[in-house]
């Protein structure tokens, strides 16, 4: 299978005035076109620098990281941007939705900094909406939705630019269970589709949905290869 | 991908109208500030020009007038008047003056049949017509030969002609003044000032309508009696040479009575530079506390936008996530800013426009605020907010996304 991800070497250290807290302490790994991987482990593990690192969001203190054989690690700032709009859709834990706009306009906000035009940007929006469910929404504000249905509009955002991966860190942890099941159905049907998924979860029957659980404990990988 | 100006506009548009309230309020020195820029600019605007505008009806930039100066108190009691053997020696001591009009005046009783009319009237000579820029509309103004033989005739103002004579034709009718019968022989063209319809509800040359003139042989020799002409009016060359000429006029007075300054010697070109230095300190102090006010008001919206920025990090966070650029956040909040302040600017020069307007109508002068007016408004009130935007846009461009986004 065709690798998209490549990791190498992987640190990252943040500096606190004189103290240096090492997050993560050499990751390397490897994951494929089409795959859908779970990242578990404790609390304070380094997930979510991972995924902040993996979504261009941070960058790296040492090491490699390569998305679609470009070398992310190397690229200025303004390149990180247009991987950030084009090759990545993030989904938070929070939802992280503009709540004055309407979930079509959030939708379209990865269009806008793409320089769609409004109508291409108006009919994916209302695509992906409809995708996940919420086509008859299009005008509603976040706060008149419930949490699932946030989460979707930020499914719908994170896959509206037709990304090569999907990150998601903790995507159902502010969730019941009943909401949560239907996120996770969206993203395993999304995964049928052939997307790229790469999520966060603390809940062992979440992670068995994945093709493979990676771990990490205390900044490091501990079973890299587990199917 | 550049996010493009449209784009901008509209996120700021739909920003500011999603916070209305406060956008208003961050506006309003904004508001205040091109308010009175349009405001006090129009009005000096319009109030200079006006005085200009009759300066120049009255005679233009070369009239110079001599006339008693009762701010003196005269302590030797010098003659307040020239004697017309005095005149005749001014005259020929200022060859130069191209035109020349000593005159008297006095407040009359005209009667005419069973109408009366009380106004003042004037003796002239013919020179009058040259210097006020004036001439009749119907007959003919005083003659040489009328001063010579102090003809019985009189020239009367559009509304001394209509007040007493009505429709009728006047020339050649007889008016009683004094007891003394005086032949119309003209009839003067009505005077009234455009762009000026109601200065304390009159127009402003409008009292020229109700005066009358006579030969001021006629006045001295028939009316008062008495050989004391209080003014005259000259006219030099031209405007630039008029203020040498006034101050020539002045010595030979002065010389006349002693040293003592009777009389005052005012030349228009003089009161026309002295407004237009009033008008420019005017505009140097204006131009100080409106930067000022404008400075302060700016300072005002560059700090609400930083809490505004800070109340909104987690969007710039989120904005950077789906993939703005540094650019992008940075023109997004400047464009705001400036949109902010042109909104305000444009509700100034709106709140400007009506007063200007409420204004005009109270003291009766067109007032109108100039494109170039409303254009430095808008431009003053656009550059405020480029100034006051740059520094939170700069702010807000250099978040760091991981911690805007976990910023609560
Ligand atoms: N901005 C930061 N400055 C300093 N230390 C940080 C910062 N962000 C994270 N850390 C530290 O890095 C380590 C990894 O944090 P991270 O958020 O990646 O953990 P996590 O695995 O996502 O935990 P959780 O499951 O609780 O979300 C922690 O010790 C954390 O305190
Ligand atoms: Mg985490």
């Amino acid at each position: 299978m065709k690798e998209i991800i490549t990791v190498q070497a992987l640190e990252k250290i943040y500096k606190m005035g004189k103290v240096s807290v090492p997050a993560l302490k050499g990751i390397d790994v490897t994951i494929n076109k089409g795959e859908f991987v779970a990242i578990m482990g404790p609390s304070g593990s380094g997930k979510s620098t991972l995924m902040h690192i993996l979504g261009c969001l941070d960058t790296a203190t040492n090491g490699i990281y390569s998305l679609n054989y470009h070398k992310v690690s190397e690229m200025k700032k303004h390149k990180l941007a247009m991987i950030r709009n084009k090759q990545i859709g993030f989904v938070f834990q929070t939802f992280n939705l503009l709540p004055h706009l309407n979930i079509q306009k959030n939708v379209e906000l990865p269009l806008m900094y793409a320089g769609f035009s409004a109508k291409q940007r108006s009919q994916k929006a209302k695509k992906v909406l409809a995708e996940v469910g919420l086509g008859d929404r299009l005008r509603h504000k976040p706060s008149e939705l419930s949490g699932g249905q946030r989460q979707r509009v930020a499914i719908a955002r994170a896959i509206v630019n037709e990304p090569s991966i999907i990150l998601a860190d903790e995507p159902t942890g502010n969730l019941d269970t009943n909401s949560g099941n239907d996120i996770l159905s969206i993203f395993t049907e999304l995964h049928a589709k052939g997307h790229t998924i790469i999520m966060v979860t603390h809940d062992p029957v979440v992670a068995k949905k994945a093709n493979r659980i990676i771990k990490i404990v205390d900044g490091m990988i501990t079973n890299g290869n587990l199917t | 991908m550049a996010i493009s100006l449209k784009e901008n506009i509209s996120i700021g548009l739909s920003d500011f109208w999603s916070r209305k309230v406060r956008g208003f309020v961050t506006v309003l020195g904004i508001v205040l500030g091109t308010m009175s820029v349009i405001v006090v600019l129009s009005l000096m605007n319009g109030i200079n020009q006006q005085t200009i505008q009759w300066m120049m009806e009255r005679g233009g930039l070369s009239k110079i007038t001599v006339r008693r100066d009762w701010s003196f108190d005269n302590p030797n009691n010098e003659p307040r008047y020239f004697t017309w053997k005095e005149i005749n020696l001014i005259r020929s001591l200022v060859p130069e003056a191209e035109y020349f009009n000593p005159q008297l005046r006095e407040w009359v009783r005209y009667s005419y049949q069973d109408k009366d009319y009380l106004s003042s009237i004037y003796g002239v000579v013919p020179d009058f017509t040259q210097i006020e820029e004036w001439d009749v509309e119907e007959g003919r103004f005083i003659s040489a030969f009328d001063i010579d033989q102090a003809n019985d005739v009189v020239v009367i103002g559009t509304e001394i002609k209509q007040e007493l004579l009505g429709n009728k034709d006047a020339i050649g009718e007889l008016i009683t003044v004094h007891n003394r019968r005086l032949r119309i022989i003209g009839i003067m063209k009505h005077r009234f000032m455009k762009s000026n319809d109601a200065f304390r509800g009159e127009n402003a040359l409008s009292y020229l309508n109700r005066r009358a003139f006579i030969p001021l042989s006629t006045m001295i020799k028939k009316g008062t009696g008495e050989d004391e002409i209080t003014s005259f009016t000259v006219k030099a060359k031209d405007a630039d040479s008029a203020p040498a000429l006034g101050n020539k006029l002045e010595d030979i007075i002065l010389n006349l009575r002693h040293g003592e300054p009777v009389f005052s010697v005012e030349t228009a070109k003089e009161n026309a530079e002295q407004i237009a230095k009033n008008q420019k300190n005017f505009q140097v102090i204006f131009f100080v506390v409106s930067i000022i006010s404008l400075l302060v008001g700016g300072i005002v919206i560059a700090n609400i936008m930083l809490a505004s920025i800070q109340e909104r990090t987690r969007e710039i966070g989120i904005r950077i996530a789906v993939g703005a650029r540094r650019m992008d956040i940075f023109f997004q909040f400047l464009a705001q800013t400036i949109i902010i302040t042109a909104i305000g600017g444009m509700f100034g020069i709106l709140t400007g426009l009506s007063i200007l307007t409420f204004i005009s109508n109270y003291i009766g002068i067109e007032l109108i605020a100039s494109i170039s007016v409303i254009m430095i408004a808008l431009a003053v009130s656009v550059g405020v907010g480029f100034v006051a935007g740059i520094i939170p846009a700069v702010t807000a461009s250099k978040l760091n996304p991981v911690e805007a986004l976990r910023y609560e």
